[in-house]
């Protein structure tokens, strides 16, 4: 393809649009997108190679800080490779708190993401509001685990925090305040003219290239394919909760606003359940410090799609080899599908709608670099990024 | 003589001229933000005076004391005059519009002069984005032009509305013929009078029409490479226009001032605040189109409307 008339437009790795560092290079044809490049890694901090340096315990801790939003499902999936290496389960109580912790941060990654997509769009009221409710669900998560952002509940074996009958009632009390909320976004995003003119037919992902492009989470379910790794391959204490799994043929933004919003109010029914079907027990089982020799994967459904952690461990203390691939990775490839022959203006909230957390996904590059696939950008190349020197 | 020249001039400089109106304008933008505030569950501004009245000319005052930067790439000349005349067209403007007895500027034909500026005034923003050689600010300034191609006919014709029912070109004559008519123009012209609002949006690049400052887009559209002096004219510019937006609306649709026998300049603020409140709501309570969608929804649906306004008032509804 030849780019005459085409212009460049940088956005990133200082963007509004994006609240982290990534860097994606749009040619466009007057207003219309012709290519992508998406050039990650800005956000590279080690987090792999730490992991291999410290003891199993101290791991939990690190793999809690891959990202602030998904911080439970990365230790969720963390605990369960670890788990399966040691051939033990958590007890099944602990199983159900893990449930709930997960449905928790799925809510307020959701509604985080609503007030996003909002503002991404110019709509800044709905951002507000979407920001203001999710504060009940982050105080819930401080009220359980006496922390905002990292809870630091789950622990190699269980969770390190009960919930008493106390807190389930608080919880339903707080769940019905915000389901009230939650439908009044849908009924909002529905009925807004401005919403629909911006979103409905924006982004189209077509189900057969999601599949190919390996979409994961809700944007896969937003484009009418049925995929969740808590039905498909069920954890934690999944296959004991009943949910169903959200998906809109829409296959454009509007839908991926539906698809997060009915999934808010099925988290929230799977909370009552689960709080009202905790089976009694203890919380956690002793481990042992060493782990024996072998391989793990381990897949978790995070608010943003499949997660998966890989680890190989040589019978020490210490992991051998430790990888993650987070959702936001996955769902790249489809983002830049998505974004040709878009308007310029569509940029933001086509970029919004995979929910993109470049904190979690640039480890990657560190894999890529034992590969020789491909180099790390150097500080000289990153210095000759500004304005006019390039 | 010199004495009716000193009255003048103190007239264009303090009272109702420019010291006047830009603490007015300051104070607008309070409410203006106030307003939103409230709407979206924030506060707003609260610590600069009372209630944070005066967090917007704080705001300005500390603009005027920042480092003022130049790019290297930008063309000088026009990237200095632009922010002046950033401020002083809406400004001039301002002048046309009677606020206190009379205006300070008024002949026949005032209101052409109006729509001259108004449209200069999209000019210079082009310019300020152009001449600022960075791709924010070009996209910014060529959204700003082409935003104006959708919004500046209707515009016009909710304007000559008023004038071809008063049979003046002048603003004063308008609002003379709105006080011997007894009515105001918004109740003889309704659809004109919203066609004008929902212009004025564009034209003060709010939401839904914010799309040459599109912050998730083109970080601050074509002021992205202003700084210090230059921004703080910019800034005033604004609020100055969105007191003309307010002024014109109240001037041609809303009786304007004259209401014996209480002081005209009161009544002109009393008119202004529900105008503002109504530039408020509406930008709180929607999401920016896409350019596109702004332009082929004002040629298809607002120029029609205009339109019909104006055979409405040639076959003699609405006089």
């Amino acid at each position: 393809m030849s780019y005459g008339s085409t212009i460049k437009v940088p956005f990133g790795p200082q963007h509004p649009a994006l609240k982290e560092p990534e860097n994606f290079t749009f040619i466009v044809d007057g207003d219309i997108i012709v290519d992508v490049k998406p050039r990650i890694g800005y956000n590279h901090r080690g987090i792999e190679k730490a992991m291999e340096a410290r003891t199993y315990i101290q791991n939990i801790y690190l793999a809690e800080r891959i990202c602030g939003i998904c911080s439970d499902a990365h230790t969720t999936c963390y605990c369960q490779a670890i788990e399966e290496l040691l051939d033990i389960e958590a007890p099944p109580r602990a199983k159900f708190i893990r449930l709930i912790i997960a449905e928790l941060e799925r809510l307020h990654s959701h509604s985080l993401w609503i007030g996003i997509a909002a503002h991404q769009i110019g709509f800044d009221t709905l951002f507000m509001y979407a920001w203001h409710d999710r504060e009940i669900i982050m105080d819930l998560l401080e009220y359980i685990s006496g922390n905002r952002v990292n809870y630091a509940m789950n622990t190699i074996g269980g969770v390190r925090r009960d919930i008493s009958q106390e807190k389930a009632d608080r919880i339903k009390r707080n769940l019905e305040v915000f389901e009230e909320r939650v439908k009044y976004y849908i009924k909002t995003v529905n009925n807004e003219p401005t919403i629909l003119k911006r979103t409905v037919g924006v982004g189209i992902l077509k189900p057969r290239d999601a599949v190919e492009l390996c979409a994961v989470g809700p944007t896969l379910r937003a484009s009418g394919i049925k995929n969740d790794v808590r039905r498909d391959d069920p954890y934690i204490s999944y296959d004991e909760v009943p949910f169903n799994v959200i998906t809109d043929d829409g296959c454009d933004v509007f839908a991926r606003i539906i698809v997060r919003c009915e999934e808010m109010l099925e988290s929230i029914n799977m909370i009552r359940y689960a709080l009202e079907h905790m089976p009694t027990g203890r919380m956690r089982v002793r481990v042992p410090m060493r782990v024996p020799e072998g391989e793990a994967v381990s897949r978790v459904e995070a608010p943003r799609g499949e997660l998966i952690h890989y680890v190989r461990s040589n019978g020490t203390s210490r992991p051998e080899r430790y990888k993650v691939r987070s959702p936001t990775l996955g769902n790249i490839p489809a983002l830049c599908k998505m974004l040709i022959g878009q308007h310029v203006a569509d940029i933001p909230i086509v970029l919004a709608g995979i929910d993109p957390c470049f904190a979690c996904m640039d480890r990657m590059e560190i894999l890529d670099i034992h590969k020789g696939k491909r180099r790390i950008l150097s500080l000289e190349e990153l210095k000759g990024r500004r304005w006019n020197g390039s | 003589m010199a004495a009716d020249l000193l009255t003048a001039v103190l007239q264009a400089i303090i009272f109702p001229g420019a010291a006047f109106l830009i603490l007015l304008s300051c104070i607008l933008e309070w409410i203006d933000r106030k307003v939103v505030a409230k709407i979206q569950g924030r506060y707003g501004p609260l610590y600069t005076g009372p209630y944070g009245l005066c967090q917007p000319m704080i705001d300005i005052a500390k603009l005027l004391f920042k480092e003022d930067i130049t790019p290297r790439d930008a063309d000088k000349r026009i990237f200095n005059i632009a922010p002046i005349l950033c401020f002083s067209l809406p400004l001039m403007a301002l002048y046309l519009i009677p606020i206190s007895r009379e205006a300070l500027i008024s002949f026949d034909g005032d209101i052409i002069l109006l729509l001259f500026i108004l449209t200069i005034n999209v000019i210079t923003v082009f310019l300020a984005g152009y001449s600022s050689a960075s791709p924010f600010s070009i996209i910014g300034g060529i959204r700003a032009s082409l935003q104006m191609i959708g919004y500046e006919i209707p515009m016009a014709l909710a304007l000559i509305g008023p004038a071809l029912a008063a049979g003046t070109l002048s603003i004063s004559g308008i609002i003379n013929w709105q006080l011997s008519r007894g009515l105001w123009t918004l109740m003889l012209q309704p659809l004109g009078f919203t066609v004008l609002f929902i212009c004025l949006l564009a034209e003060l690049e709010l939401v839904p029409f914010d799309i040459p400052e599109a912050e998730t887009e083109i970080v601050a559209g074509w002021r992205t490479e202003y700084s210090g002096r230059k921004l703080a004219l910019i800034r005033l510019g604004m609020d100055l226009k969105m007191l003309l937006a307010a002024a014109i609306i109240v001037s041609l649709y809303l009786g304007g001032s004259e209401a014996p026998p209480i002081p005209p300049t009161i009544i002109f603020l009393v008119k202004l605040v529900p105008v503002i409140l109504l530039l408020s709501i509406s930008h709180a309570v929607l999401a920016r189109f896409r350019i596109d969608q702004m332009v082929s929804g004002m040629w298809r649906y607002l120029t029609p409307l205009s339109i019909i306004q104006i055979i409405l008032i040639a076959i003699g509804l609405g006089r």
